[in-house]
């Protein structure tokens, strides 16, 4: 818990709402990167989204955004969502079915006080790929495509804090991919803070800077995603999913007709299967966490094309199984059972081998390289 | 101006009236039942729906007794209401609110709450998001209600004849002109009536449905989403 260290993000909050038995009380600030909204569905998410974006009245306490007051119970201040300037993306996105695209991207950016226009309405429109859709209407959108609109709707009003209720929920697995690596885009093109609900934590580690978990209505961890995931008080939600790496990386072999692909990501390149890409597209490496094998030596004689070196840089133990953290130039997860750590007597710091096979890995689409 | 054009003036002037007396209160109405948690909802619903169930002769007995001379509000308006052309829009537009109220239920009903959320959050306030976002996407149920206050408005009798009385050239609507000549044995003048009423139905269909196709972006896009 954050709550003792001086609150210094860029939205500060502490407030409590009730929603008949349920109770939201929370506390807590959100920095300026990516923070992940964590939980189990019923832990009251979408009910703190609401809250700051002012479509819910929290009871009492206070919400302050960049130093303004959004809501303070004490002075009955209570800031109209219309005039928070926080963009909120819906699940299923939300659109509006009677304006095209573009009518729908524009409803936010005419509103916007011109002296406030800090983002470029085209700009948006090329980094989510959307300049082929302007005219169409959003019933005829692929549910990818619908996301991408609510994104860039949210965006074009220049908001000074973006929330997003689990916006890949709805997506299948290809397209989460490309939702992700746009998401990774913006952030770093537009430097707006985002809070990103989700219940995967495959997406939250590929993803967020920070983390906040709830449960039943209350923080119960924040901080570094991989350490607060993996943090034993939110260990019972952790043990439901199979975590996935998504390491974003680029084709440097497309492979096929019996060669394997190959993808490098970072400075190392991991055999996969078969590409069916161009050399240089972008990409996202899965790679479940149960899939990898770790070895202290490097092992000889072994079928599998994946022997990667690395350090392990953290060991926590989750119910039944061992959270390794291992570092081969980015930060990969790899899912132990505590007997095989004790029999390898792994501590962290340690350097040792990934290995897995071609065929552990899926490739999935990442967004296009925007046109320069 | 003809006796016959000067009854059809007057009961296009009464309906008219008669909606901008129940349209905007229709809506407000309709929108509170859908948007807003109301207690004793089930009591408003009934009391709306009351002329509906009622015979509209019983409607207007109940106007004459409130806006009457002796009545609560007999006062109220100088000479009082009764059996003037605005008794007669008081009395089409109590009949005909119900069906107005239902239809715009309907029609609001079918709009998605988050959709009005998202356009606060987008910076509209709520009128604006009521002029944006709920109107547009409720236009073509908006419109069916209108069109049946209108009708309904239109085709008045019971109660009118009972408050505002039968005056000719100043409270006597079509149906009222119908039923004298009939009533005077004067089938040629009353068939006349008659077929001017069934044009005046027509009319208002035709126009109804211009205006439907003619929704803009909103007809067009709802149709291309959920027509095909």
């Amino acid at each position: 818990m954050r709550t003792e260290r001086d609150k210094s993000g860029v939205l500060q909050f502490s407030f409590t709402r009730t929603q008949g038995d349920f109770v939201l009380d929370v506390d807590g600030d959100f920095g300026p990167g990516i923070t992940a909204l964590f939980g189990p569905s019923g832990s009251g998410k979408t009910t703190m989204l609401n809250c700051l974006a002012g479509l819910f009245r929290p009871d009492r306490g206070e919400i302050v955004l960049n130093g303004r007051d959004l809501y303070r119970g004490s002075t009955k201040t209570f800031v109209p969502p219309e005039r928070r300037r926080i963009g909120l993306v819906f699940q299923d996105g939300a659109l509006f079915p009677h304006m095209s695209v573009a009518g729908n991207v524009r409803y936010g950016w005419r509103r916007t006080p011109e002296g406030d226009r800090r983002v470029d309405v085209d700009h948006v429109v090329e980094l989510l790929g959307l300049g082929p859709l302007m005219d169409r209407s959003p019933v005829s959108l692929s549910g990818g495509e619908r996301q991408r609109v609510a994104i860039a709707r949210a965006l074009a009003m220049s908001p000074g804090l973006l929330l997003l209720d689990e916006p890949m929920a709805s997506l299948d697995a290809r397209l989460r991919g490309v939702v992700l690596s746009y998401l990774r885009r913006i952030h770093k093109d537009l430097q707006i803070p985002m809070v990103y609900v989700s219940h995967s934590i495959s997406e939250v580690l590929a993803l967020a800077d920070d983390a906040l978990v709830l449960s039943d209505g209350r923080p119960v961890a924040s901080g570094q995603p991989s350490r607060v995931l993996l943090d034993p008080a939110v260990g019972g939600i952790v043990q439901d999913e199979a975590i996935e790496n998504l390491l974003d990386g680029t084709v440097s072999a497309p492979g096929g007709d019996g060669a394997p692909g190959g993808v490098r990501v970072g400075s190392v390149d991991i055999v996969t299967p078969p590409t069916g890409r161009a050399v240089d597209a972008p990409v996202i490496v899965a790679l479940g966490a149960e899939e990898i094998i770790l070895a202290t030596g490097r092992p000889s004689g072994i079928s599998a094309r994946n022997i990667l070196p690395g350090t392990i840089a953290e060991l926590e133990p989750v119910g039944n199984r061992v959270y390794a953290t291992v570092d081969i130039g980015v930060p990969v997860l790899v899912a132990l059972t505590p007997g095989a750590v004790d029999e390898l007597g792994l501590v962290r710091g340690q350097d040792v081998y990934l290995v897995f096979k071609t065929s552990s890995i899926k490739l999935l689409d990442a967004a296009p390289v925007a046109p320069a | 101006m003809s006796p016959d054009l000067s009854i059809v003036m007057l009961s296009l002037r009464v309906a008219a009236v008669a909606m901008l007396l129940a349209l905007p209160i229709g809506f407000g109405l309709a929108w509170i039942l859908v948007r807003k948690q109301v207690r004793g909802r089930f009591l408003i619903e009934a009391v709306v729906s009351l002329p509906l169930a009622l015979p509209p002769v019983v409607v207007g007995y109940g106007l004459l007794i409130v806006l009457g001379g002796r009545g609560p509000f007999g006062g109220l308006f100088g000479d009082g209401l009764v059996f003037t052309a605005y008794a007669a829009s008081l009395a089409s537009a109590i009949v005909a609110f119900p069906l107005i109220v239902r239809t715009f239920v309907v029609a609001l009903d079918g709009v998605d709450p988050r959709l009005e959320l998202a356009a606060r959050s987008l910076g509209a306030g709520p009128w604006r998001v009521l002029l944006t976002v709920t109107v547009p996407l409720a236009y073509r149920g908006l419109m069916a209600g209108a069109l049946i206050g209108f009708v309904r408005a239109l085709s008045e009798f019971g109660a009118t004849i009972v408050v505002a009385g039968n005056i000719p050239g100043r409270t006597q609507t079509l149906p009222l002109g119908i039923f004298t000549r009939i009533q005077a044995g004067d089938d040629e003048a009353a068939v006349r009536l008659v077929v001017v009423s069934i044009g005046l139905a027509i009319a208002t269909l035709i126009a109804h449905d211009y205006l439907l196709r003619r929704g803009g972006l909103a007809g067009r896009r709802q149709r291309a989403g959920f027509g095909a």
